[in-house]
């Protein structure tokens, strides 16, 4: 296995890791959080829901801008 | 004195990490950028905080009244289509022009601006998250953003990419080198903004 592989692998397990959450926390009565409920409870306070939007944007920036 | 009282918050100083490391990977516009949210941020929570100091973090006003409603559908349809506008307009042009660069910039100033102060439609707040799920999350996202900074810092150097140890950037490039698939990546982005400053 390359170190290609390998780095590619980690990401498909983290992706993994968060669809798994997310099934679990809608489709069953495990006690986890949705994603939306976490976001929901970030952005409760002023600080929170700020950072949480420049994440968001970070994105948009990090992707498409110069 | 405001925004230093401010300085207490994480956010804060997180915002003022991705401000610094973003600047010395050659992107100095968001690393600019970040800096403003974070020096606006800081002087927000330490006026609110020296106003009201046994106050502590203030949470978010809600907006007024108890039941979420759901948006009509003529707003929605238009919301939509000027989402769709929007992505087609700015994934016409290539990656990091300047025409692309106004596009994101304008948008996420008044996706920023207009989720400030709270959600644009009342939301139920929601209690107390599980302990034990919450910090699942917390270890997959923390994993997720380790693995990427440790593919960053196998690269030759920050602004080299790497074969062997590709970042999400690299891994993305492929997509966002065609139009179809800026636009398709930007119309995404666009419908969590919108997702976001309605929490």
């Amino acid at each position: 296995m390359t170190w290609r592989e390998v780095t590619i692998a980690g990401y498909v397990l983290v992706v993994a890791g968060i669809v798994v959450l997310q099934l679990l926390a809608t489709r069953t009565r495990v006690p986890i959080p949705s994603f939306g409920d976490l976001l929901t409870r970030a952005m409760r306070s002023r600080t929170g829901r700020v950072g949480v939007l420049v994440a968001w944007a970070w994105i948009g920036l990090h992707f498409f801008a110069r | 004195m405001a925004a230093l009282a401010g300085l207490r918050a994480p956010v804060v100083w997180i915002l003022l990490a991705i401000a610094f490391f973003t600047s010395i990977s050659g992107k100095p516009v968001d690393g600019v950028l970040m800096l403003i949210v974070a020096v606006g941020l800081a002087w927000d929570a330490g006026r609110r905080a020296l106003r009201q100091p046994e106050a502590g973090e203030a949470a978010v006003p809600a907006r007024a009244a108890a039941r979420p409603r759901g948006r009509p559908r003529p707003v929605v349809i238009a919301l939509a289509v000027a989402g769709v506008v929007y992505a087609v307009v700015v994934g016409s042009f290539s990656r990091y022009s300047w025409p692309a660069t106004a596009g994101i910039i304008g948008l996420s100033t008044g996706v920023v601006l207009i989720g400030w102060h709270r959600p644009v439609r009342s939301r139920p707040g929601g209690g107390r998250l599980p302990v034990a799920g919450t910090l699942a999350w917390i270890v997959v996202l923390v994993a997720g953003c380790l693995w990427e900074l440790a593919s960053l810092y196998l690269q030759p150097s920050l602004t080299t990419d790497s074969y062997a140890h590709p970042t999400i950037s690299t891994l993305t490039d492929p997509l966002l080198a065609t139009s179809p698939g800026r636009m398709l990546v930007l119309f995404a982005w666009v419908a969590f903004g919108w997702y976001l400053v309605e929490r």
